[in-house]
């Protein structure tokens, strides 16, 4: 075997250059560090010289590795990145350092972390390659199997969130669908309200079904308001104000009552809402129904601000006052106190000389 | 009102509230041509009757096909559409042609505001002002009648 007997009689002269008592040579001959020398002077850059720790590595005799180029260990699960690595440093006389799965005589595989660097003579020239391995293998295993394991954790994040976002979707059409139903059967009930109350002829029946109108608009007002934000969990007093106030002045037609607004924005649970809209709806049209009988008119403010932790809501009439007509409205006033107590808010009437004044304290957090 | 007396065709599947709609109609001065419950009927309806205005809810009989209805009412009909529903997010960006929309739940008093302020916007060809509480203009239809920020103020 030509390659084998020229490989050989490099590695001789390599030897003779370093005798046997050469403290160098003997290191790399007896340490645990599998090595190699290559010629590239020869074609295929042949092993001249391998040590014992390379032949117990590779499960190769010697004079089955010396004249073959290295590529003996290589096999079908060899990354050919890390392979076209190596041969770019080797083409370009360059050190290379790169971790390839190797194949042993025998057909078993290890992880090899080799280091592969040029030895130069005087004048600079490449003579030799100079090859180190190291058994990685355990290092790799874990390695991989972390990758694995994070590869894994990240398909199950992903399904995970595909799952969410679906479900996450699924609630959005519901909850679009029952806000659709709730509006549609409110407009429902009004529509039930306002034509029973073209049949009746009673006043005092048309009363009670306008109160009811008014009450159920309130809550229409609402849930109008309610889905126009992105926030479907707090709900802005002051908006709805203005709109209610808009519906009531429109619909009772008293241009002699001026509306005057102070509204600071002021947003609270949606779950308080309509209670809340209901008791403001029921101090308004108790300000515009017993503070100015037909042909007194006057001025109503309503004013939303945060004062001291609370919200106040304020409604003010320069009306005729309580104490001088018939008491407020037995239900309605029921209905404020109650849905003050729901709420945990504090209701205070007092003369506002002339006229009433009303303040509702809500408690932005809790209880008083 | 202030505009001539518009015909309107009222496109509702909900009875009760197709009859109360009429009833407001009449009181702001409009003429109620009549009500339709599904698509085809709708169409039918305005290809012979020619209504000025329909107003026209979403889901119908037959589906949610108002917003066709809305459609070939202004392509085929000549007429204009104004939606009447709870979704007022779902409709199409263009409105399917129609000026506006009123949401539900509307109150007898926001749709007779809106009757009268449309009564004037299509007989002067202008708004005069900004849109009552409750009802939204189309971007197209605001432009037209010569508001400039149409959704500024609109609920």
């Amino acid at each position: 075997m030509n390659d084998y007997e020229e490989s050989r009689r490099a590695g001789a002269r390599l030897a003779a250059e370093h005798n046997i008592d050469d403290p160098f040579a003997a290191a790399i001959r007896a340490t645990r560090m599998a090595m190699i020398v290559t010629d590239p002077s020869q074609a295929e850059n042949p092993i001249i010289f391998a040590n014992d720790a390379f032949l117990r590595l590779t499960g190769y005799g010697r004079d089955e590795v010396i004249g073959r180029n290295c590529r003996f260990l290589q096999g079908p699960n060899t990354d050919p990145k890390a392979i076209e690595t190596l041969r770019a440093a080797v083409a370009a006389g360059e050190d290379a350092s790169v971790d390839l799965l190797n194949y042993r005589k025998d057909g078993s595989t290890f992880w090899n972390a080799l280091y592969l660097s040029p030895v130069r003579n005087d004048a600079g020239d490449i003579v030799y390659f100079f090859g180190s391995q190291l058994d990685v293998s355990d290092r790799k295993v874990i390695e991989l199997r972390a990758r694995d394991r994070s590869d894994d954790l990240r398909h199950e994040v992903e399904a995970r969130t595909r799952e969410l976002t679906q479900a996450l979707e699924q609630k959005t059409v519901l909850l679009h669908e029952v806000d659709h139903r709730v509006k549609n059967n409110l407009q429902l009930i009004s529509s039930l309200l306002l034509l029973q109350n073209r049949r009746v002829a009673d006043p005092n029946v048309k009363a009670s079904l306008k109160g009811m109108l008014g009450r159920v608009n309130a809550i229409a007002t609402v849930h109008r308001r309610l889905f126009q934000s992105e926030d479907v969990e707090r709900f802005d007093v002051s908006a709805f104000i203005r709109d209610l106030v808009a519906d009531l002045m429109g619909s009772i037609q008293r241009d002699d009552i001026e509306m005057q607004l102070d509204l600071e924005r002021v947003d609270i649970p949606a779950a308080k809402a309509a209670p809340l809209a209901l008791v403001v709806n029921e101090l308004l049209t108790n300000a515009l129904r017993h503070g100015f009988p037909e042909g007194r008119g006057g001025r109503i403010f309503v004013g939303v601000r945060r004062e001291n932790g609370d919200f106040r809501i304020e409604i003010t009439d320069d009306g005729v006052g309580i104490d001088k007509t018939s008491p407020v409205s037995g239900f309605g006033l029921t209905i404020v106190q109650l849905l003050c107590q729901q709420l945990k808010a504090r209701g205070e009437t007092t003369d506002a000389e002339p006229g009433t004044r009303v303040v509702v304290l809500l408690p932005v957090n809790g209880a008083h | 009102m202030s505009g001539k007396a518009l015909d309107v065709l009222i496109v509702e599947d909900e009875m009760l509230l197709a009859i109360e709609l009429e009833y407001l109609v009449e009181e702001v001065g409009c003429h109620a041509l009549g009500c339709a419950m599904s698509a085809d009927e709708a169409v039918d309806l305005a290809a012979r009757l020619r209504p000025d205005l329909a107003l026209i809810d979403v889901h119908l009989s037959d589906g949610p096909t108002g917003i066709d209805v809305a459609r070939r009412i202004h392509e085929d009909c000549g007429g204009t559409a104004l939606f009447m529903t709870a979704n007022v997010k779902r409709l199409p960006e263009d409105f399917a042609g129609a000026c506006g929309v009123i949401g539900k739940p509307y109150s007898e008093h926001g749709v007779k505001t809106a009757l009268a302020y449309l009564a004037c916007c299509l007989t002067e060809g202008r708004a005069p002002g900004l849109p009552p509480v409750g009802l939204t203009l189309a971007p197209r239809y605001a432009q037209l009648w010569g508001l400039d920020q149409p959704l500024s103020k609109s609920a």
